[in-house]
């Protein structure tokens, strides 16, 4: 028995309203003040806040309940169990893997607790482009500060494993900055297993924090329950259906609805946009689902003479902006350097090869470092991201196509990482793609990889950051919601989640998600409440809160 | 840009079925009713094992190999259980197309069936397959080829082969 305690079982102990899978029978039918679509970083933010404004909550979560107890570190167990689709959730022409949460917390049960705040350029294009003067950075400033101080986000100051070494000792050497990330952490065991799901409860994920603080105040969450359709009536949302779901998504009971004064969606991009196709509602601009960004992610992983061994040690400590800002927004695109964990899973997978290319990755994998490049899309014509689709079945799926603008960045970030690892004392490096090969130096690798070709699929591309679908922006014109989140054309429903960007943003998203979602709340609490609220503070008296 | 998609999967078996002489009402799905590989689809998805892991099975010991690959395939099993209904109708009917003698001369190029093709032939066939000019050919490729090895490397079977202890215990 593992010495942690699971506040989860401890909250459960305590009589939190937990409904579906097997914490107890979903009702036919529930009334609420407010029903939020999903427990991610949106969602959980809202959740804490809403609450504390005394509003009665309900949570509604595809995924499962799973909790430190259940978080084995085993990559066996947590793809299937924690991310979309099984951990099979790929672009529609299955070009690119697409790494999101779905449990309760979302992806920020899974997430590499990374918290970076909105680059300053990004929320200056959104206030140039979209309108969004809300989103200035001197206006967003208090907002971070928040969420901050709510999750624990500071500079992480624990010597950087060596596999982020790897990135900073490089950069370095080529006059390029890597400074040091901020983490959501609390106590952090240094394990290197964020991927898999806590097992220590050092992150600050949604799964520890604002879910917690929302049922201890009387919310109610229903998990392994799938938000299946909004019902309209006039510019009013009049009830959400519910469908019930086992594990793999197929169905487990009746459907049942639920009826509340607002209705907030946070399922997350790609799934927030396909609830809203599925259930019909007004689209006159043709933007639902469109621009779609995902932060396409290459690799490339070098053998150093040190032993690494990547699988342990925070996977993200060190990152590098430079290759953001070497040419403008709008320009060739740019991208972000960070590293990625190296388990055996995950890593012998999307480093490609078969045979003697796997035996000989096999031979070296404990030396091995990865250090992987962001495409920041969303800020030029030809990166206008994915549109989302339905299937037959209704289940998303998102159409992506990777054009020859990314893959010049996916050339260049190739490029830019290979130097990095050589610079740093690598033995030998390989970008993730097909026809590349073990290069001996900068020299041979440079001009290998300028005439290697690249195409979709030969070049490994994945991605963990899902953006966009349902645009914020100060005119219906540009956006499916208003700059505070309220849908423009349905009075009573609002979308607070990362499927709100605009662009994609150049950084990890979960904190700019907080952010927005931190904003968005704070306004709807004082809309339907008058109340004020926040999330370093306590929640209004029950006795108060009654009298709204 | 090609528009390429399994989900055309559908369409594109009646094309290749149609060119090899078959019928698309003649195919078995390629997961059972209980969503566990097929006997036909098992031998795909162990010949793959074969090609894609070759020099890192148990080479000495045939048991010690054949158990490593029947683990292999029944964790296989456990992770589709847990895609999704389209996900696992999708890679049923893969490897339903796969399995047929038409679809798989035409999609794999490989003449002999699963079972008996030899390693090469089907390392040589799968190369082919990654390096390929038709987007279905390369889905295929990377369908087969990553989830073999997602399962693969998860498994703490195989942690010794790249060198990994495992998660770090927490007392």
């Amino acid at each position: 028995m593992s010495s942690i305690v699971d506040p989860i079982k401890e909250g459960l102990a305590r009589g939190w309203k937990v409904l579906g899978g097997k914490y107890g029978p979903l009702p036919t039918s529930l009334d609420c003040d407010v029903v939020i679509v999903g427990s991610g970083a949106g969602a959980g933010i809202t959740a804490e806040l809403l609450a504390k404004a005394g509003l009665k909550i309900a949570i509604v979560e595809e995924g499962p309940l799973k909790s430190s107890s259940d978080f084995r570190q085993l990559e066996a167990d947590a793809y299937a169990q924690l991310y979309q689709e099984g951990g099979g959730r790929k672009t529609a022409d299955q070009a690119m893997p697409v790494l999101q949460g779905r449990c309760v917390g979302g992806s920020t049960t899974v997430n590499w607790a990374g918290a970076f705040r909105t680059p300053e350029e990004t929320l200056n294009y959104w206030v140039d482009i979209y309108g969004l003067k809300e989103c200035g950075a001197e206006a967003m400033k208090p907002w971070f500060e928040q969420v901050e101080a709510r999750l624990n986000i500071s500079e992480w100051l624990t010597d950087p494993n060596a596999n982020n070494s790897v990135l900073r000792r490089g950069a370095l050497k080529l006059g390029i900055k890597a400074p040091t990330i901020h983490r959501n952490v609390k106590g952090c065991w240094n394990l290197g297993s964020c991927g898999l799901g806590c097992p220590t409860n050092a992150k600050q994920s949604m799964l520890v924090t604002t879910i917690p603080t929302a049922l201890d105040l009387g919310a109610t969450l229903m998990v392994q329950t799938r938000a299946d359709k909004l019902e309209l009536k006039g510019n009013q949302i009049s009830g959400l259906l519910c469908q019930p779901v086992h594990a793999d998504g197929s169905h487990a009971g009746p459907a049942f609805r639920i009826t509340a004064k607002h209705y907030v969606v946070a399922g997350g991009a790609i799934n927030s946009p396909a609830l809203m196709m599925r259930s019909g509602l007004p689209n006159p601009n043709d933007l639902l689902g469109r621009r779609t960004f995902l932060h396409p992610t290459v690799a490339s992983s070098a053998v150093m003479p040190e032993p690494v061994q990547g699988w342990a040690g925070a996977p993200l400590a060190v990152f590098s902006d430079h290759f953001l800002r070497t040419q403008p927004i709008d320009g060739a695109i740019g991208y972000k350097l960070e590293t990625a964990p190296v388990h055996p899973g995950f890593a012998m997978t999307n480093l490609g090869g078969m045979g003697r290319t796997l035996v000989d990755k096999a031979k070296t994998f404990p030396h091995t470092s990865i250090l992987i490049g962001l495409l920041r899309d969303g800020f030029h014509p030809e990166a206008g991201g994915g549109v989302v689709e339905l299937k037959s079945d209704g289940s998303p799926v998102l159409d992506y196509p990777i054009n020859g603008y990314l893959l010049d960045g996916a050339r260049r970030a190739h490029l830019s990482m290979v130097e990095i690892q050589f610079a740093a004392g690598a033995k030998s490096v390989r970008p993730a793609h097909e026809q590349a090969q073990d290069y001996q130096s900068w020299h041979q690798a440079r001009e290998a990889i300028l005439a290697l070709p690249y195409e979709p699929y030969i070049t490994t591309i994945g991605s963990a950051h899902v953006m966009g679908g349902c645009a914020m922006a100060a005119t219906p014109a540009q956006g499916v919601v208003q700059p505070d989140g309220q849908h423009w054309q349905v009075a009573n429903l609002s979308v607070h989640d990362g499927s709100v960007f605009p662009t994609s943003i150049g950084a990890n998203p979960q904190l700019t998600v907080y952010a927005q979602a931190a904003r968005m709340a704070t306004g709807l609490a004082k809309r339907l409440t008058e109340r004020d609220v926040r999330l370093d503070s306590p929640a209004v008296p029950a006795s108060a809160a009654s009298a709204a | 840009m090609k528009r390429r998609s399994l989900l055309k999967l559908g369409i594109a078996s009646g094309v290749v079925l149609a060119v090899a002489g078959g019928s698309l009402a003649l195919l078995k799905p390629g997961l059972l009713a209980d969503g566990r590989l097929s006997p036909a689809a098992r031998q795909l998805m162990r010949a793959v094992a074969l090609a894609v892991f070759d020099g890192l099975l148990p080479a000495e010991a045939a048991a010690a190999r054949e158990a490593r690959l029947a683990a292999h395939l029944d964790q296989l099993d456990a992770n589709i259980a847990g895609f999704p209904p389209h996900l696992r109708g999708e890679l049923s009917q893969l490897l339903s197309l796969l399995t047929s003698s038409g679809g798989r001369l035409a999609l794999t190029g490989l003449t002999s069936d699963w079972a008996a093709a030899s390693v090469a032939d089907v390392q040589a066939s799968l190369q082919a397959m990654s390096l390929s000019s038709l987007g279905l050919k390369q889905q295929i490729y990377h369908a087969l080829r990553d989830l073999s090895s997602l399962v693969f490397f998860s498994n703490a079977a195989s942690w010794q082969l790249v060198g990994y202890p495992g998660p770090r215990e927490i007392p």
